[in-house]
């Protein structure tokens, strides 16, 4: 079998499990919300509402249905795409992702940028000297960054960048003073697609913080996985060969070490996406960024079922796709790879 | 001799690392530059809270922060000052009040818009108050007392009731019976609208959403303009964002609901210094503990007054707070009618273990209380601890507090099951009136004996009435002047001794401002006055 079929068959395979994964995962989180100490007509009501009215709530929310029928609403309407409405202001599941996802999506990403620049760069100082002094500052971040506790480094950027110095805003995500442009809710896209400077520069205030905090916690990965793995390929036999073959070291290095020594980092940047995508709660929490992970935080608080269930299960399904190209990309490019 | 530590090629990877730094710098200088511009773009004041609007519908609304503003987009009938004082607003009036207490009338203004034109009249007056009634989520403030809202000429409302109520002019002032315009909420008769605000009031909103919301003045406004050009409020999601918020002049008032109490000193400190001003409302929350007296040990009342003897309040208003949050010897916050008296008993180490002794306990006999807080109320978490270290130092012997951390929403659904022996908990009434304290949790329909088996006292979960207590209460809401001032004094005094609620403290509401503003002012709901803002003169 040729090793694109190969391919196709194990993406179908994988496709495939993903609507399993999801449903283990929504009623999962369906089950759980229910055991969970907390009656949603009561954070709705408050507990001192007349009992009459709050079963009137509970028949116009269907709680009064039996558990089966609940979940069989849920799984159909999830079906149709349909994840209902929050109890606490009746504003539908949709719309509430729709403008948390991308605040969201807009920090990971950037933190991403961040974390990949930052921790590449220092990564590439393991091959300076062994042992030396760079190498030892470059192990010292890396282990630093990974092991710093996100919520205190968080306010300690917050109180150092934004309170003492003040450069940059403490929170939110945007000026309190201005409107944000319209569009699809990336601040930065639609400040540049409507050639909006004012609101770029007000945008990217309110990124910087939260981006850099979050993309330096996560860049002691990348410089560790890139460090490693550079080292035992600038040591490996076919590195050897290339040099033998008269290549300049420049090419070596970019054509034969680096690939190679990247292949791992791919799958940890893939990882570390997938995670980003339900948010940094930390990050959020502190920096007020109105992404998911603060409104799902809040949702569980306020025991609002449908945007709980909603917000899991959008995200695990981003979660799944983003895990299943990796995967792809990774087996596309590294031909040792078997599945 | 090769360098075994130097891989081969490192030369070039140096100069591709320096090539790559280089790159990040010119990104990190770029992203300053751009970060260095000034983040004001208007003379508009910000206002920044901890608290997540998701509901403006004043039937809906019930935290502090969604109360805030319905009360700058919209008027009540009345107001209160901070000296107590009834003011008409909508109202023309004071409220006329028949000789048999059943029939109250308010005479209505006749200038006054809402902010889509329609005119305010006693027919918007009743349809919001029927729609109050309705859907109204606090519609148990309101309880049974009305029994009809009757509109006898066009600016007259009428109000008859099911009992005599004197706490009924205060209630005029909540901010969830805040009129909506008839023509706007013309759809929304049995739903909240969420997401819009159509009143009478100074502002009108330019735009919301749960983390901000844009108000403009509202040029046809019948009472006084407000005194800027418009206001942004703003949610930050936590106490230390909030804290360098005002700290870094991004935001030009603060309102201190979430702020730690570290940082709420901190910020007084520097209003001390000239840094900030501060401005303080008439303290409405009251922090108490619920004893479960309906079962286990403290269905002893013994017990329970040996506790009540043991809080050293003073020492935890310090250690907690700074002494920010006043010693609460009652039930009713100072300030209101009956808050003056101190019927709980103040700390009295030797007493609690006379007590304790008579209970069966110390001498080798240790009763041990779990004592539950609110992990999500820091300062909930600090009393807790305070209060068991100075068990620990005055009646080791007799006492221990075992603390127990449960999320708010946890404790407040297993309340009314019974489910915390001694829980701390807090309490802002819906407006201001003994009555909005007392009744929620003293009021006991169905008792037997001293155990309320249902009401409001079993949804606080003390369980706890006493004979006489409920018609002493009612009462309490007939009778006026003196007369009522002796009935709140003897239900607070049955609630002493019963024991089933120990206050504790009290929190009074505060906000800083930059100082080049005026110093902010809160009215006597303690809500800030937002239209009041200013530059400093």
């Amino acid at each position: 079998m040729g090793r694109s079929r190969e391919l196709l068959r194990y993406t179908a395979t994988r496709l495939a499990l993903a609507p399993l994964m999801l449903w283990l995962i929504a009623t999962l989180v369906f089950l759980l919300l229910r055991v969970a100490p907390g009656d949603p007509v009561d954070a709705v009501l408050g507990s001192r509402a007349p009992e009459a009215a709050k079963a009137v709530l509970r028949a116009r929310l269907g709680l009064d249905q039996p558990l089966w029928h609940q979940y069989m609403d849920f799984l159909g309407g999830l079906l149709h795409g349909d994840l209902g409405e929050a109890l606490i202001n009746q504003e539908p599941v949709r719309q509430i992702i729709g403008r948390a996802l991308p605040a969201s999506l807009e920090l990971s990403v950037t933190a991403l940028l961040v974390a990949a620049i930052a921790g590449l760069a220092v990564g590439f100082t393991a091959i300076a000297k062994s042992e030396g002094s760079l190498d030892l500052a470059g192990r010292f971040y890396g282990i630093g960054t990974y092991a710093l506790p996100p919520f205190w480094a968080a306010m300690l950027v917050q109180l150092l960048f934004a309170v003492i110095l003040g450069w940059l805003p403490v929170g939110g995500r945007f000026p309190p003073g201005m409107l944000p442009p319209e569009g699809s809710g990336f601040l930065i896209a639609d400040s540049v697609l409507q050639g909006n400077w004012t609101a770029l520069q007000g945008a990217i205030r309110h990124l910087v913080l939260p981006a850099c905090t979050l993309g330096l916690l996560l860049s002691g990965v990348f410089t560790n996985a890139l460090r490693l793995n550079l080292n035992r390929s600038l040591r490996s036999d076919y590195v050897e060969a290339a040099r033998s073959r008269g290549l300049s070291e420049t090419q070596v290095i970019l054509r034969h070490a680096l690939p190679n020594a990247l292949l791992p980092v791919l799958t940890i940047a893939g990882i570390t996406v997938a995670s980003l995508i339900g948010g940094a709660l930390l990050i959020e929490v502190t920096f007020s960024w109105p992404g998911i992970a603060l409104r799902l935080q809040e949702s569980i608080n306020q025991r609002d079922y449908p945007v709980v269930q909603g917000i899991v299960v959008v995200v695990a399904a981003l979660v799944v796709l983003v895990s299943v190209a990796v995967d792809l990309l990774v087996a596309l490019l590294d031909p040792r790879v078997r599945y | 001799m090769i360098d075994q530590r130097r891989p081969p090629g490192s030369a070039h990877v140096i100069r591709l690392f320096r090539t790559l730094l280089s790159v990040s710098a010119a990104a990190a200088i770029g992203l300053s530059q751009s970060a260095c511009q000034p983040s004001r773009p208007s003379q508009r004041f910000t206002v920044a809270s901890a608290g997540r609007i998701t509901s403006l519908d004043p039937a809906q609304a019930n935290t502090f922060g969604a109360q805030q503003v319905i009360s700058a987009l919209g008027d009540t009938l009345y107001t209160r000052s901070v000296s107590g004082e009834l003011k008409p607003s909508l109202a023309a009036g004071l409220p006329e009040i028949s000789d048999d207490g059943l029939t109250v009338t308010i005479p209505l203004r006749q200038d006054v818009l809402f902010h889509d034109g329609t005119p305010f009249n006693a027919a918007a007056m009743a349809f919001s108050l029927r729609r109050f009634l309705a859907i109204g989520t606090l519609s148990y403030v309101v309880g049974d007392r009305i029994k009809a809202v009757e509109t006898p000429s066009a600016f007259e409302l009428r109000l008859r009731l099911n009992r005599p109520s004197s706490s009924l002019e205060n209630l005029l002032t909540s901010t969830n019976l805040t009129p909506v315009s008839p023509t706007a909420y013309r759809d929304h008769q049995d739903r909240f609208l969420n997401d819009n605000f159509v009143g009478t009031g100074p502002y009108r909103l330019a735009s919301f959403q749960a983390v901000q919301q844009r108000l403009e003045p509202f040029e046809r406004y019948w009472g006084q303009a407000p005194s800027n050009p418009g206001l942004t409020l703003i949610y930050l999601s936590n106490s230390t964002a909030l804290f360098g918020a005002i700290r870094s002049g991004e935001v030009d008032v603060l309102i201190s609901d979430s702020i730690d109490e570290d940082q709420r000193l901190a910020l007084n400190r520097l209003a001390d210094k000239g840094r900030l001003r501060v401005g303080e409302g008439p303290a409405l929350v009251i922090g108490y503990i619920t004893l479960l007296s309906n079962s286990g040990p403290l269905q002893n009342p013994v017990l329970r007054q040996a506790l009540a003897h043991s809080l050293d309040r003073p020492l935890i208003s310090q250690r907690v707070s700074h002494g920010l949050r006043p010693p609460l010897l009652s039930l009713v916050p100072p300030g209101l009618p009956g808050g003056d008296a101190e019927p709980w008993p103040r700390h009295d180490a030797a007493q609690a273990r006379n007590l304790f002794l008579k209970a069966g306990y110390c001498n080798g006999k240790v009763f041990t209380l779990p004592f539950t807080y609110r992990t999500n109320v820091p300062a909930d978490r600090l009393m807790a601890l305070t209060w068991q270290a100075q068990i620990q130092r005055d009646l080791s012997d007799c006492l221990v507090l075992k603390l127990d951390g449960v999320e708010s929403t946890t404790v407040y659904r297993q309340l009314g099951e019974g489910a915390f022996q001694a829980v701390m908990l807090d309490w802002r009434g819906s407006y201001p009136d003994p009555a909005a304290y007392l009744t929620p949790l003293l009021s006991c329909s169905e008792a037997n004996g001293s155990i309320c088996e249902r009401g409001e006292a079993a949804i606080s979960g003390s369980f706890w009435t006493a004979p006489g207590l409920e018609d002493t209460l009612l009462r309490s809401d007939r009778s006026r002047g003196d007369a009522r001032l002796r009935d709140l004094d003897q239900v607070e005094t049955m609630a002493a001794e019963g024991a089933a609620y120990i206050p504790v403290w009290l929190v009074t509401p505060r906000a800083w401002s930059l100082p080049e503003l005026a110093t902010p002012e809160f009215d006597g709901n303690g809500r800030l006055k937002l239209a009041r803002l200013q530059e400093a003169s």
